[in-house]
């Protein structure tokens, strides 16, 4: 669950909360193309150091460490699966180098973990609804976007209910091999899946009688406008992005091991 | 002039074998509150979906004879349409909120008929007062109580300013201290904003004190309908075994004893002030 914790959205009020979805949506895609682009250490890790002062900023410190840490497992796989690829296939010529290759692509992955867990961390879904809905998405994809994070906890305990009274009625869910695991779950997933079922029908029905699809001109009661601000953070993002293309095309970025060992 | 008026109204679900109520004729005044009450599975909630039209619109099925609400038939007009004049408060309060914040919840009928923003704003702000939920505007529908949720849903269709309010048992999922109070707001809307309100509710010691007029239902058909006081008195609803509320089965103990209350008590408050006068004048 600690994985899913830090895509959580918890309502704080910070600077970066209150930034249009839109621009911090902007910056995200500038920090990706720059994290694409690069594929040595140095360049990585100054890309996850500057994005340290926002997570303080917003003031997600806790959230956004638990999701690191709930991705350090993947970035451990990548490190691993890099060193063993990069040996035996890769003409590097020592294992310092190939280390620091394999380093540069694991920061890569957790750059990119970064700049979204900080997006989902800092935007509430409601917001995130409604900048999907003014770039011009339908509306019915951004309201069945927004339900479905509104149903996340609902959903989460119920699940927790049905486990709790199939168990005390002795529904054994540890042990066995795999196969028999995945059928232990089947008294679990059945009443949640008709529950869900069941309730989406009332929400229809409750939609319904609240005139959903009146009028193909819906009001929001909410607009987003982009401020000073916002557009600044998009202009951040573009010299970054331009600034990286610039670095990539003309500069040779030495590497560390270079530097430390020449 | 009657609001809701239906002649010989009779439905069937789709697939069912027997409809689910057969000939029912009612008229229900302007500004009355109606008390609905009836075993379960006796047809109270398929009845309520017909004032909006969910029935046939939502549920399909077959629906016969006549029902006119508002003055338009929930047959030929919308569900969107229907929804200006009837709102409709569910069992669940759960399953009625979708949004994120209380206020945003409270718009979205207003959104959906795309009123200008400005106007949803003031009539927003409105219906979270009325329904006394002003400082929890902010917050997420989910994080509240049961009690607190419903008033959120009522506030979410007292905001389309229906002239008519259904409500299916508003209170099952509450205790009874938010029972009482959710009641009590649904009784000033009909008192103050004189907003005609049907109630369908179990709880009749605590609504039967509100009600102008009492109906109950057995198995798909309506057996009793008036004034309260002569409701809870007929054999007929005793033996149906809805819960004829307390008052009244003491006020009928008393009256097998001999003591004679006069009026038919609704309400503890009625009841002990009826003993009191008959203490009092017994004395002199
Ligand atoms: N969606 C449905 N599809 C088919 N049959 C239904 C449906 N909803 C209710 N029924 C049937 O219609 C009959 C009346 O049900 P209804 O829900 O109106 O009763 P009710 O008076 O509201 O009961 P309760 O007090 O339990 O809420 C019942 O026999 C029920 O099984
Ligand atoms: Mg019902």
């Amino acid at each position: 669950m600690s994985m899913f914790d830090g895509l959580r959205f918890r309502n704080v009020s910070s600077p970066i909360h209150r930034i249009d979805p839109r621009a911090k949506f902007i910056y995200v895609c500038a920090l990706f193309v720059a994290a694409v682009l690069f594929n040595q250490l140095i360049p990585l890790l100054i890309l996850l150091l500057i994005q340290i002062p926002l997570v303080v900023m917003a003031k997600v410190v806790r959230e956004w460490l638990r999701l690191i840490r709930g991705a350090s497992f993947f970035a451990a796989i990548i490190f691993i699966m890099n060193v063993i690829s990069l040996y035996f296939y890769g003409g590097y010529p020592s294992l310092a180098s190939i280390i620091e290759h394999a380093l540069a692509m694991t920061v890569r992955f957790i750059v990119l973990v970064e700049s979204f867990s900080i997006f989902f961390l800092t935007t509430s879904p409601d917001m995130f609804g409604l900048s999907l809905e003014q770039i011009g998405v339908p509306y019915e994809f951004c309201f069945a976007f927004t339900t479905a994070i509104r149903f996340v906890p609902v959903l989460a305990e119920e699940a927790q209910t049905i486990i709790d009274a199939q168990r005390s009625r002795g529904l054994e869910l540890e042990g066995g091999n795999i196969m028999r695991r995945i059928r232990n779950y089947i008294p679990i997933l059945i009443p949640l899946i008709v529950n869900a079922i069941r309730r989406s029908l009332e929400l229809a029905e409750a939609m319904e009688s609240r005139a959903w699809g009146a009028s193909k001109k819906r009001t929001n009661l909410y607009v987003l406008k982009m401020g000073s601000r916002d557009y600044c953070l998009i202009i951040v993002s573009i010299l970054m992005v331009a600034a990286s293309v610039y670095v990539w095309l003309f500069i040779k970025i030495p590497s560390i091991t270079q530097i430390l060992w020449p | 002039m009657a609001v809701i008026e239906t002649s010989n109204l009779t439905y069937t679900y789709p697939f069912a074998e027997k409809p689910a109520f057969k000939d029912v004729n009612l008229k229900i005044e302007r500004g009355e509150f109606v008390l609905l009450t009836g075993p379960s599975g006796c047809g109270k909630t398929t009845l309520c979906r017909c004032f909006n039209g969910l029935i046939p619109h939502f549920y399909g099925g077959n629906l016969e004879g006549e029902i006119v609400v508002a003055g338009l038939k929930p047959t030929e007009h919308p569900i969107y349409e229907m929804a200006r004049h009837v709102g409709l408060v569910f069992q669940n309060p759960e399953n009625q909120l979708f949004a994120l914040t209380v206020e945003k919840d409270v718009a979205f009928g207003l959104e959906n008929i795309g009123l200008p923003r400005d106007e949803i704003r003031r009539r927003v702000d409105w219906a979270l007062k009325v329904t006394g939920i002003y400082d929890l505007k902010d917050r997420a529908p989910f994080e509240l109580s049961g009690g607190q949720q419903q008033r959120v849903a009522i506030a979410s269709v007292l905001a389309m300013q229906p002239e008519i309010i259904v409500l299916d048992e508003p209170t099952s999922f509450l205790d009874p201290l938010s029972a009482k109070s959710i009641l009590e707001i649904i009784h000033r809307l009909n008192r103050d904003l004189e907003i005609t309100v049907i109630l369908v509710e179990h709880r009749l010691d605590l609504a039967a004190r509100y009600a102008d007029r009492v109906i109950i239902m057995d198995r798909g058909q309506i057996i009793l309908d008036g004034e309260p006081r002569r409701v809870f008195l007929d054999e007929r609803a005793r033996l149906i075994g809805v819960g004829i509320p307390k008052v009244v089965r003491l006020y009928l103990m008393l009256m097998g004893d001999g003591i004679d209350l006069g009026r038919v008590p609704l309400s503890p408050e009625e009841i002990s002030e009826s003993i009191v006068e008959v203490l009092t004048s017994d004395r002199s």
